[in-house]
């Protein structure tokens, strides 16, 4: 094999790469989706319950709502739009401030309070709503508790879904870099016969495969700091996250050669991907549902890259403490190569009977 | 010499049978697609069909026991033989509404399940049984295992002590860290506002009464589950990927312009056209449909409406796939140029996951009203009356989208 052949090729499809579409959305989708999945989905997981409040006097009550941790306020024009939002289920529940209620509250008048709860909002939610609302009502009324409340907690707080969440985001910038783009290169070569020409030159199969492996291990470890990096999770060293993700960058590209041998053509492609992305993504939810049973997510061949970048990347551990995943990681790459050489031999049987 | 007639029917079902071999021909994509549909109806299986919406809270002592021990002072404090009889006929071991209470003899049981040292199992009869997982003890039979992550521990004379107007009354919240805050501020409400109750002082505000409070329909006990919000969007899903498959098949007509040579037979560009709308709506049709049916989406009440609106979403994603497919894009532009349609119209059937309603630039994408009508017919099981605007506005952007569809189609096989 020759490296300076393989470098060639590597260059040129490094070259070539940005023209195609695939290539522009393999550099957008880190960013498109760090920004969905954190920003939208981060709260689809961990919903806090939602007050509306129309404050139509300045009322201390409304300060107070708003500086509370937890709850997701909103200040509302009016008692009509309030109640509208609340019934649509926009809002758990909502109450109106009237002009006077904080001094009303003081003077032991008791006012009436306007108070509404969506149908749909779940009684957990309507009970924390209610009391919290209550004890701010209790607060500004200014007497004190007939109690004193120690709270003592154990343990260390859950990990937010936020970055439970980068796993899932990891995994798509690196299947996108390192599997697919590879991959679809390999397939477009072979549609559009250029394979079949670099090949009746002194070029090997051995070597293209090499130089698509090259491109897209460096995409792929690429793409996958500039995700890391996007989510914070750089871990504590950086030589030891670049080992774990140049380990990951190599196992998914040998995925990629070896989707790519396989595919006949881009439908085959495509339909495989289709198929088997269950498959890989399978250990990338096992970081949203730490309840699960963990042990599952290691039937899964991704699971053996994916828990290292979260151990080294998110945990901040030492690379140490994943040397075995990492170890299996690169066995299943290995174990890869003779069949992405038998299958590549198989590809080029079937170029030259047409 | 008469050739012999052939009819319009006759030529549109061959072009059928020639896209369903065209189809069938590459049996890894057509067994791919069968296991995409396995795994959406089992994903739609596993998810849960109930929805969480208590929070566990631990109690020590039990409830019947700090009432037993306020009997007398509440006797010295001049409560009647009746008022204390209804206190203890009251079943508040049942907790309120969204609260399940988990009663521990004493507060260290407690601590030590919240704290992770203890396991509380609740029986088939609601006994609770502990067990120290380190000991080696087998799991009780017939229980369920509870979540305890806060828990309240009274003291045993709490009740006597606050009527009473005790000074220093002390009430300790168990509370595992990750509990999230508002919980854990609302169960020190919680015990706040008991004091304030119990020591005699009524609320600052008088509340409006209960049932005048809950806006829309009560679901509280019956909330709609993940299972049953994913229907819709997977069958949603499973229109939209059919337009990858179909604007695959037109592309791959387009490029090798096999369209030309249709075109030289008695084949009209009508009957072309037609050929694929039946075709690619009825894949992505049937699929959804079947989907739908396994999952037992369809009712006595809403089968119609389900059907309508599945062709509309069909018929719609058909003529996406149509300005794809006419673009004549070789595999990896294809998929490109299909992202570009599909993700947007992508949104609104993630906005189902969200409690709420959609917002405003939601509202306006052509996907909306088909899966606002996927929604309103599967979960909530609306009927025609309360979908029909729902369905004349998809059906607007049908005939606009599918009508694109076909000009962009019809224009570039004329161009061949």
């Amino acid at each position: 094999m020759s490296l300076s052949r393989v470098l060639r090729i590597a260059k040129k499809d490094f070259a070539l790469g940005p023209r195609s579409p695939l290539f522009l959305y393999t550099l957008l989708l880190p960013v498109v989706l760090t920004l969905v999945f954190q920003v939208a989905f981060g709260s689809l997981f961990a919903p806090q319950p939602r007050l509306g409040i129309v404050d139509q006097g300045d009322s201390e009550i409304a300060e107070l709502l708003v500086a509370e941790e937890g709850i997701d306020v909103t200040l509302i024009d009016n008692e009509q739009e309030l109640k509208q939002q609340v019934e649509a289920n926009d809002l758990d529940a909502g109450m109106v401030l009237t002009p006077g209620i904080d001094e009303k509250i003081r003077t032991g008048a008791r006012p009436p309070l306007d108070f509404y709860i969506s149908g749909e909002s779940y009684a957990s939610n309507r009970i924390i709503l209610t009391v919290t609302a209550i004890d701010t009502l209790r607060v500004v009324e200014g007497g004190n508790a007939p109690i004193t409340v120690n709270v003592e907690n154990f343990g260390e707080a859950g990990l937010p879904v936020s970055t439970r969440l980068i796993p899932v985001i990891v995994f798509y910038a690196l299947v996108m870099a390192g599997v697919f783009t590879p991959g679809s290169s390999i397939v477009e070569e072979k549609e559009k016969g250029t394979l079949m020409a670099l090949l009746v030159t002194p070029v090997r199969t051995s070597e293209v495969l090499a130089a698509k492996w090259v491109f897209g291990a460096t995409l792929a470890l690429a793409m996958s700091t500039v995700t890391l990096a996007l989510n914070r999770a750089l871990g504590g060293n950086a030589l030891d996250l670049l080992v774990v993700l140049a380990i990951a960058a190599a196992m998914t590209a040998m995925l990629g050669l070896l989707v790519g041998v396989f595919s006949k053509n881009s439908t085959v492609l495509f339909g495989l991907l289709k198929g088997v992305g269950w498959f890989l993504f399978a250990p990338a939810i096992f970081y949203l549902f730490p309840n699960w049973p963990q042990w599952i997510a290691k039937l899964f061949p991704l699971y053996w890259i994916i828990d290292p970048i979260w151990q080294v990347g998110v945990m901040g551990e030492r690379v140490t403490t994943v040397a075995f995943e990492l170890a299996v990681a690169v066995a299943i790459t290995i174990a890869l190569v003779p069949l992405t050489l038998w299958l590549a031999r198989r590809m080029q049987a079937q170029m030259a009977a047409g | 010499m008469s050739r012999p007639t052939v009819t319009r029917k006759a030529l549109v079902a061959a072009l059928l049978k020639k896209e369903a071999l065209a189809y069938s021909r590459d049996t890894l994509y057509l067994f791919l697609t069968g296991l995409v549909l396995v795994m959406i109806v089992v994903l739609a299986t596993v998810v849960p069909d109930s929805v969480e919406e208590q929070i566990t809270l631990g109690v020590s002592p039990p409830v019947s026991e700090l009432i037993a021990n306020a009997t007398d002072e509440l006797k010295r404090l001049g409560a009647t033989e009746q008022q204390l009889a209804e206190l203890d006929e009251a079943d508040l071991a049942e907790g309120d509404e969204g609260l399940d209470l988990v009663q521990f003899e004493t507060a260290d049981d407690l601590s030590a399940v919240v704290k992770g040292d203890l396991e509380a199992w609740r029986t088939a009869d609601g006994g609770l049984v502990l067990r120290d997982p380190g000991s080696g003890e087998s799991k009780p039979t017939d229980a369920e295992r509870l979540s305890v992550s806060i828990g309240i521990a009274f003291p045993p004379t709490f009740v006597s002590d606050v009527a009473s107007k005790q000074d220093g009354v002390e009430v300790t919240v168990f509370s595992d860290a990750s509990v999230p805050p508002e919980i854990q501020g609302a169960m020190q409400s919680f015990v706040r506002e008991a004091g304030y109750q119990l020591a005699g002082e009524e609320l600052p505000v008088t509340m409006p009464d209960e049932d005048s409070i809950v806006l829309g329909q009560d679901r509280s006990g019956d909330q709609i589950s993940l299972r049953d919000k994913l229907i819709p969007m997977l069958a949603f899903l499973i229109l939209m990927m059919e337009t990858f498959s179909m604007s695959s098949l037109i592309s791959v007509e387009v490029l090798q312009r096999t369209v030309g040579a249709l075109l030289v037979t008695p084949v009209r560009v009508a009957d072309f056209l037609f050929a694929k709308t039946v075709f690619g709506t009825g894949l992505a049709f049937s699929q959804g449909v079947v989907v739908l049916a396994i999952v037992g989406a369809f009712t006595t009440a809403n089968w119609s409406v389900l059907m309508v609106t599945m062709l509309l979403g069909a018929l719609m994603f058909t003529g996406i796939a149509m300005v794809v497919g006419s673009a004549g894009k070789d595999f990896i532009g294809q998929l490109f140029y299909s992202m570009a349609y599909v993700i947007p119209l992508m949104i609104p059937a993630f906005g189902v996951l969200f409690p709420g309603s959609a917002a405003p630039w939601i509202q306006v994408l052509p996907s909306y009203p088909v899966i606002a009508s996927l929604v309103g017919a599967s979960v909530y099981e609306l009927g025609w009356p309360e979908l029909w605007t729902s369905l004349a506005y998809a059906l607007a952007w049908v005939c606009v989208i599918y009508i694109a569809g076909l000009v962009a189609l019809k224009r570039k096989v004329e161009s061949l």
